[in-house]
């Protein structure tokens, strides 16, 4: 192992990039154009949480997972540009995860990104971050149901 | 910015191989036709604007918050 296969990661300290976890964004990330290499890492061995490690930043990452872990008969239509870009035929095998983003100390009120899934294309390790124009899916979506309101007393 | 004039079913071109036409003006509203090869993706700007800052947010995300199990679809 040389030095160039670690990185050092702001949340997972000193790791290997191996190229068998290796994601390529070749457009980067919406917002994030410059970065193309992530690691998917999985959060823990039971969980169903996996980070996307930026190789090139190592205090980027973003946590994502199965959105059918959340919601039930997500299936957004795939542009055709991202199936083309990805080189996705129908047979092909391919990941969804959807962007969790949690605010920091609140796990209640923990979100899911189902208008930007990433979609990996699982036999060349290329992904892309899709926009989906249906506004029936939410930015951030709630995972933990409807905030309660409380009333003061 | 560069700042062209267009009238309608007039385009611009830009690279090679994007090519925007002005389909219709009716009051505030521009139609646009826009060719582009199809591994161009084109995006409503404001669209791309609110994924943008829910990356930049979600990528705020500590793993100290994961929560121990998630909760199963529509409990």
């Amino acid at each position: 192992m040389t030095a160039a296969n670690l990185i050092d990661t702001r949340r997972f300290g000193q790791i290997e990039c191996k190229d068998s976890d290796l994601v390529t964004f070749r457009q980067g990330l919406v917002g994030f154009p410059d970065r193309t290499r992530f690691m998917l890492i999985q959060h823990d061995p039971e969980s169903p949480f996996h980070w996307l490690q930026s190789v090139e930043d190592g205090n980027l990452a973003f946590l994502v997972a199965d959105p059918a872990i959340f919601v039930k008969d997500y299936a957004p239509e795939m542009p055709d540009a991202t199936a083309e870009f990805l080189e996705l035929k129908e047979d092909t095998p391919r990941l969804v995860y959807t962007i969790v983003n949690i605010p920091r100390g609140q796990t209640s009120e923990m979100t899911i990104n189902l208008a930007g899934p990433i979609i990996v294309n699982v036999e060349t390790g290329e992904a892309t971050q899709v926009i989906l124009e249906d506004d029936s899916y939410s930015i951030r979506h709630r995972v933990f149901g409807e905030r309660v309101g409380k009333v003061a007393a | 910015m560069l700042v062209l004039t267009r009238k309608t079913n007039e385009s611009i071109i830009i690279g090679n191989d994007v090519q925007i036409t002005v389909l219709e003006v009716r009051g505030e509203q521009v139609r646009l036709g826009i060719l582009a090869p199809r591994n161009v993706p084109v995006h409503r700007y404001e669209v791309y604007v609110r994924i943008s800052e829910e990356n930049q947010s979600a990528a705020e995300t500590d793993p100290s918050d994961i929560p121990e199990t998630p909760k199963s679809p529509d409990e």
